[in-house]
C-alpha cells in the first residue's frame, strides 16, 4: 500500500516539528527519513502510526485518509528503537499479541509464531522472556511481533541503533531481504546515512521539520538538493570551498587554487560571482611527488583506515579538504603533497542559499 | 560509619542489636498484652504484680465475643466494607490514575487536578463528619453498610491515584503504543499491558485501602448506630461502659481483627517495600 503526506505539519505548542512536508511512496517501496536528531522524521512515523496527530495536512494509506483513524485501526506494524516487548509475556506471547488482538483461532495463531519465529531464527527461544534475550534476539523478537501478521504498512525507529556495530551490519542485510521477500511498503527512521543508503530505494533527507530531498540513495549521493544534503550524506563528509567564478578565464578561484571549468559548468553557474563548489573525497586526488598542474598542499592528518586512508590536506588559501587514498598511502604530517580535484565530478551550490545548482 | 567505610565494630554492631532489639518489644508488648488478656481469666488481667507468662488459659473471651454477642456479625460487616471500599476506590483510583499519567491535558491541568484529588486529604477527616452525616441522613443511608463503602471508598481514592499515577509513570509509554499498533484499543492495553506490569503496585494499593479501611474508627462511629452496620473498631469500644469495661471480650475480639491485615500484609510483603518506595519516590 503507498503512503502519502500531503502538506503535513505538526506543531507542539510554538515549535513546529514537522513543516508543510508533502511525500509520496510507491507501493512495496523502501523509503527512509534521514536527518539529524530533532529532525521531525520520528514525528512523521508516529503521524503515520497515528501516535501523534498532524496538526494539519493529510495523511493517506492507500486511498484512504487516515488523520482521524485510531492507531490500532491503520493496520500498520511498528518496530520500536526500544523493541517494546512485553515484558511480562513469554517471546511466543509477545509475537502473538497482534494476533491474539485480532482474535484469530488459536492453532492458526501458533502456525504463524512457528513460521516467523523459524524464518528470523528465534524458534528456540520461545518459551523465554524479553529480560533474558540479548539485545539482538530481542531485535528479532520485535521484527517477528510485526511480520507475523500482514500490515499495510512496515514503520521502524532506528531499530538497528541499540545494536553494535557488527550486529547492526548484518541485521541490516537481513531487513533488505526480508522487506524484499515481503515486499511491504516499509518507512523506516534511521539518523545513520550509511543504513539510508544501504537499504532504501528512495531515501527522504529532513532538516528542522523540511524535507530537503527525496530521490534514489545514488541521486542523493551524486546530486544533493543542497549543502545540507551534500554534507550529511557520504562518510567522510564532501569537501566544501568558497570562492568565485572567473568567467574571462573559465575558472572557479577559491582556497589558493584555481580549477578549470567546463562549458556545462559555466553555464550553470552563469549570472553568480560567488559560489561553492563541492567535491566528495573520492574525487579529491592526492600525491606526495610534485605532479604536472597539480596544486601544492600540506599533509595536515592521515587516518589509516585498513582498506584505505583518509588524508586531510591545507589548502593554500588555509582550507582544509579530505582525500581518499590507497592503504599504501604514507604521509608525515606538515609534509608538503600535491592535490588534484575532479572539477568533472563537482558539484556547485549557491553560496548563499545553499541550493545545488542546475 | 565509622573507620572510613569499615563495618561498625563489636560495640556498633550490638548497640545496632539492642537499638532493633528496643523497637521490636516496644512494638509487640502492647500485642502481646492484648493476646495474652484475651486467653487470662478475668481475675489474671488485673492481676498485681501482672502475670507475664504463667496463667491458666482460658477461650471463654472468644467465646462470649463471637458467639454470645454480636462480634462475628461486627467481623463480617468489616469485611464487606473494607474489600468493597477497596474494590470501588482500586476501580476508580486506577483508572483515574491512568488518565492523569499517560494523558497530556491543557493549562498543566495534570498537575493541578493530582494536587486537587490529594488536598481533600489535606483536612482533618472530623471536618466533614457532620457534613457527610447530614448527607447520609438526607439520602437514608445512615447506619447503612452501604455508607461506610461509599465514605472510605472516597477516603480512599486519594491515595490511590497518587499511588498508581507513580506506578504508571514508571511503565514505558511504548509498551502501550507498541500494544495499540499491534492492533489493540486503549482499554485492551491497559488491560493486556499495562495492568500486569503494575500488579505489584495495584497489591500494595490494595493492601493499605484494606488497612485503613478496616481500622476506620470516627466514620463508623459517626454513620452507625446498630448492630446493622457496625464495625468491629465500633464494635470493640463499646465495651467500654458506664458500668464496666470487658477487658477480655476486647481483648478478644482485638485479636481476631489483628489477624487479616497481619495475613495480608506477611502475603504481599515484598511489594509493599517497593510499592512504598515507588509510590513516594515518583508519586
Amino acid at each position: 500500500m503507498n503512503v502519502s503526506f500531503i502538506n503535513v505539519s505538526k506543531s507542539f505548542g510554538p515549535t513546529v516539528v514537522v513543516d508543510d512536508l508533502t511525500l509520496s511512496t510507491e507501493d512495496g517501496e523502501f523509503v527512509v527519513l534521514l536527518g539529524p536528531s530533532g529532525c521531525g522524521k520520528t514525528t512523521t512515523l508516529r503521524m503515520l502510526a497515528g501516535l501523534e496527530e498532524a496538526t494539519t495536512g493529510d495523511i493517506m494509506i492507500g486511498p484512504e485518509r487516515v488523520n482521524d483513524v485510531p492507531t490500532q485501526r491503520r493496520d500498520v506494524a511498528m518496530v520500536f528503537q526500544s523493541y517494546a516487548l512485553y515484558p511480562h509475556m513469554t517471546i511466543a506471547e509477545n509475537i502473538a499479541y497482534p494476533l491474539r488482538v485480532r482474535k484469530i483461532e488459536r492453532g492458526e495463531i501458533e502456525r504463524r509464531v512457528a513460521r516467523v519465529a523459524k524464518m528470523l531464527e528465534i524458534d528456540g527461544l520461545l518459551a523465554r522472556r524479553p529480560r533474558e534475550l540479548s539485545g539482538g534476539e530481542r531485535q528479532r523478537v520485535a521484527l517477528a511481533r510485526a511480520v507475523v501478521r500482514s500490515p499495510r504498512v512496515y514503520l521502524m525507529d532506528e531499530p538497528l541503533s541499540n545494536l553494535d556495530a557488527k550486529l547492526r551490519v548484518q541485521m541490516r542485510g537481513e531487513l533488505k531481504r526480508l522487506q524484499h521477500e515481503l515486499g511491504t511498503t516499509t518507512v523506516y527512521v534511521t539518523h545513520d546515512q550509511s543504513e539510508a543508503m544501504t537499504l532504501a530505494h528512495r531515501v527522504a533527507v529532513m532538516r528542522a521539520g523540511r524535507l530537503q530531498q527525496f530521490d534514489t540513495p545514488l541521486n542523493i549521493y551524486n546530486r544533493p538538493a543542497n549543502r545540507f544534503v551534500a554534507e550529511f550524506v557520504g562518510s567522510p563528509a564532501m569537501n566544501f570551498i568558497e570562492g568565485r567564478r572567473d568567467e574571462g578565464a573559465r575558472v572557479f578561484a577559491g582556497g589558493g587554487l584555481s580549477l578549470p571549468l567546463s562549458d556545462s559548468q559555466l553555464d550553470l553557474t552563469d549570472g553568480r560571482e560567488r559560489v561553492t563548489l563541492g567535491v566528495r573525497p573520492e574525487h579529491v586526488h592526492v600525491s606526495t611527488s610534485a605532479q604536472d598542474g597539480w596544486t601544492p598542499a600540506t599533509v595536515y592528518v592521515t587516518e589509516l583506515m585498513g582498506n584505505e586512508t583518509f588524508v586531510f590536506l591545507r589548502l593554500p588559501g588555509g582550507e582544509k579538504v579530505i582525500a581518499r587514498a590507497p592503504a599504501s598511502f604514507r604521509a608525515e604530517q606538515e609534509t608538503p603533497a600535491w592535490v588534484r580535484f575532479e572539477t568533472e565530478r563537482a558539484v556547485f551550490f549557491d553560496a548563499d542559499s545553499g541550493e545545488r545548482l542546475g | 560509619m565509622r573507620g572510613g567505610g569499615r563495618g561498625p565494630g563489636a560495640g556498633g554492631r550490638l548497640m545496632t542489636y539492642a537499638l532493633a532489639v528496643f523497637a521490636v518489644v516496644a512494638a509487640l508488648l502492647p500485642v502481646y498484652w492484648m493476646l495474652t488478656i484475651s486467653l487470662k481469666r478475668q481475675v489474671d488481667q488485673l492481676a498485681v504484680p501482672p502475670k507475664w507468662l504463667i496463667f491458666e488459659p482460658t477461650l471463654a473471651h472468644y467465646a462470649d465475643a463471637f458467639l454470645e454477642r454480636s462480634f462475628a456479625q461486627y467481623l463480617v460487616t468489616s469485611a464487606i466494607v473494607a474489600v468493597s471500599s477497596t474494590a470501588c476506590a482500586l476501580v476508580l483510583g486506577t483508572l483515574a490514575a491512568y488518565g492523569l499519567a499517560r494523558f497530556r491535558l491543557p493549562r498543566k491541568l495534570n498537575t493541578r487536578v493530582a494536587l486537587w484529588i490529594l488536598s481533600t486529604r489535606m483536612f482533618p477527616p472530623i471536618v466533614t463528619a457532620v457534613p457527610i452525616f447530614l448527607l447520609m441522613s438526607d439520602l437514608e443511608l445512615l447506619d447503612t453498610i452501604a455508607s461506610l463503602v461509599i465514605v472510605y471508598t472516597g477516603f480512599n481514592l486519594p491515595f490511590v491515584v497518587w499511588m498508581m499515577r507513580g506506578f504508571f509513570r514508571e511503565i514505558p509509554r511504548e509498551l502501550e503504543e507498541a500494544a495499540r499498533v499491534d492492533g489493540d484499543s486503549r482499554l485492551g492495553a491497559l488491560r493486556r499491558v499495562i495492568l500486569p506490569l503494575v500488579t505489584p503496585g495495584l497489591a500494595a494499593t490494595a493492601v493499605f485501602c484494606l488497612i485503613i479501611s478496616w481500622n476506620e474508627f470516627l466514620f463508623a462511629l459517626t454513620l452507625t448506630q446498630t448492630d446493622n452496620a457496625m464495625t468491629l473498631p465500633v464494635g470493640i469500644s463499646g465495651r467500654v461502659t458506664q458500668y464496666e469495661i470487658e477487658w477480655g471480650v476486647m481483648s478478644a475480639a482485638g485479636v481476631v481483627a489483628m489477624i487479616p491485615i497481619l495475613v495480608f500484609a506477611l502475603a504481599v510483603q515484598r511489594y509493599l517495600v517497593r510499592g512504598l518506595s515507588l509510590g513516594a519516590v515518583k508519586g
